[in-house]
């Protein structure tokens, strides 16, 4: 039933030009369009006053993290002698280069592997006629649906009993198999003309060429969003590796910079630091590639 | 052969990661599997009586439950407000849905903890205005204040999702319909009320439901700023999944949770898609 919507929405991620919302038609003459822009300023005050609720603990939390000592429990939001000496805590304290690198090494490599898995099967689903194909289609369907909530319990027992927990294995192994990315693509797949395929046939390519010379550089639009969905999921991720670090070798930056939150609980603007951190990456990708990061997040927000 | 092949790797991590424990949490929980060592016990339902007996899991259930009707409503309604608003506005569209859209692209986790401070007694920026005009404050330590202040964080993060759905079932709206409902003398409210929310209903319903899914699994925020409490009054079923299969390592009773917790988001799901699912989307196609 969800699926029915879902597919819905994510062949609107695959067809351009949809996202952005037509511009009301003008009028042409100049004081009519005056009159209408100036109507539309108490609009823009009104956005402008939710945008305060919703950027003020951005801002707190920035501003905060310029504390010294003396000012951080002040009612004043500025910092009066801003200074870096909160960053310098963090680093002094915490290996934050690691949770950094760990992240960068986690999330890639899971996408990495989430694009060699599915690329092909998402292309035998729905190109290729084979025995259980229903059934296959039918597990995945079913696996986009299923919270990592529920499978957490046996994974975290498989990996307890294995010994792996605490390790970068136990944090990457259990995404890899992304049955979002195979659904997406397989949507975007279906649409790619048959004349496409049998020229490539006819050429001589095998499947294998075909799947990653022919089809995937057709499949941009799709993989980008996918791309984005995943690497911001994986690295914005705190359940699943608040379950199974113990540590700051595999830890990545929401576990990590909790981790120093709880372990540091009364220096406030050091959490703040450590927080801005942890955000700064996201939301400077974000306001560079805005349009990218609103489809890969919206048009394909499920359970993972 | 060659599709065994293409299909044939992703299908066996399918089966490891995904497939193979959702079936074994029915199993686990009947068995009694001591994570230090030694062998499993069968024990037939002994855990389910005994969570689903529990306290604990009474309270993380009716609060995952509360969580759920304090946010979705309000991302719901907030969320078409806002995009009404920025979609009739001529110039900046792109501008306040980057704004609106920026908590929801950040780092959960890291939030948690800059709102927990948010909070803090008197110093916090709550307490400091909020709490100063209406004298509510220190939610997080108030067992009835402590939940609302964890779904005020959840509306925060998940408003900027139904904005952008909203938003582009707008843009999906004909502007022949609305330039005809204009001609005809339709005002700012008919228009909407007759042209553009009948065309909104398949957003609405993917709005509702998906927001509904993640709410019901809301975890992040309730680790890092209450950790359930106080008393329990912000345990929510994620959490209590953590707190009784992780951390008491109780793994028969993390499983009959993660059984709840599936249970649960399927009726939820069911029953939105029979009450005003199906309604709506009709509404969309007439």
């Amino acid at each position: 039933m969800t699926t029915g919507t879902q597919s819905h929405h994510a062949t609107g991620v695959l067809s351009p030009g949809r996202a952005e919302p037509p511009d009301a038609s003008g009028r042409g003459w100049g004081s009519v369009l005056r009159r209408a822009a100036a109507s539309d300023i108490p609009r823009h005050i009104l956005l402008a006053l939710g945008a305060i609720v919703m950027l003020a603990p951005f801002a707190w939390m920035v501003f905060s993290s310029f504390k010294p000592d003396d000012e951080v429990y002040s009612s004043n939001l500025l910092p009066r002698h801003p200074t870096f000496d909160a960053y310098q805590r963090v680093f002094d304290t915490v290996p934050m280069g690691r949770y950094f690198l760990n992240s960068v090494a986690v999330t890639g490599l899971i996408f990495l592997g989430q694009v060699l898995l599915a690329v092909p099967a998402a292309y035998a689903l729905a190109r290729m006629r084979f025995r259980g194909s229903k059934l296959a289609l039918g597990l995945v369907l079913f696996a986009t649906m299923l919270p990592m909530q529920v499978v957490a319990v046996p994974l975290y027992l498989l990996f307890a009993k294995a010994g792996l927990l605490d390790n970068r294995l136990s944090m990457i192994s259990p995404f890899l198999a992304s049955a979002f990315g195979v659904f997406l693509l397989r949507q975007f797949f279906l649409g790619i003309p048959q004349n496409v395929l049998d020229a490539a046939r006819l050429d001589g390519a095998s499947n294998w060429t075909t799947v990653w010379r022919i089809v995937l550089p057709m499949a941009r639009p799709a993989l980008t969003a996918f791309a984005v969905f995943s690497i911001v999921s994986h690295w914005n991720d705190y359940f699943w590796p608040s379950l199974v670090l113990s540590s700051d070798n595999a830890a990545t930056v929401p576990y990590g910079i909790s981790a120093f939150a709880n372990s540091e609980s009364n220096d406030f603007a050091a959490q703040m630091a450590a927080a801005t951190l942890a955000v700064l990456p996201l939301v400077v990708g974000f306001l560079l590639a805005q349009r990218h990061f609103v489809r890969g997040l919206v048009l394909s927000n499920t359970p993972d | 052969m060659g599709a065994y092949v293409l299909c044939g790797p992703f299908l066996l991590f399918l089966g490891v990661f995904s497939v193979l424990p959702a079936a074994s949490t029915v199993v686990l929980a009947l068995l009694d599997w001591p994570l230090a060592g030694g062998n499993a016990r069968f024990t037939g339902l002994d855990s389910f009586r005994r969570v689903l007996g529990s306290e604990e899991l009474r309270q993380a259930l009716v609060n995952t439950l509360l969580y759920s009707l304090f946010t979705v409503p309000a991302v719901t309604v907030l969320g078409l407000l806002i995009a009404l608003t920025i979609h009739s506005v001529r110039r900046g569209k792109v501008f306040w849905r980057t704004v609106y859209f920026l908590p929801f692209a950040s780092t959960l986790a890291a939030m948690s903890i800059v709102w927990k401070w948010m909070f803090y007694p008197e110093r916090g920026l709550i307490d400091s205005t909020v709490g100063q005009l209406f004298g509510v404050t220190n939610w997080l330590s108030d067992s009835s204040l402590a939940l609302p202040a964890v779904a005020l964080v959840g509306v925060w993060h998940q408003l900027g999702y139904a904005v952008v759905l909203f938003l582009s079932g707008l843009a999906n709206v004909p502007t022949a319909h609305l330039e005809a409902a204009r001609l005809d003398g339709a005002n700012a409210w008919h228009r909407f009320w007759h042209v553009q929310w009948p065309a909104l209903g398949p957003t609405t319903v993917f709005a509702v439901v998906i927001s509904t899914i993640s709410a019901l699994r809301v975890y992040d925020t309730v680790a890092l700023m209450t950790e359930g409490g106080p008393v329990g009054s912000t345990s929510t079923l994620s959490y209590e999944l953590y707190r009784r299969g992780v951390f008491y390592q109780d793994i028969s009773g993390g499983a009959v949770i993660s059984i709840v917790l599936l249970a649960t988001v399927m009726l939820v799901t069911l029953v939105q898609m029979r009450s005003f699912g199906r309604r709506l989307s009709e509404a969309g196609a007439r």
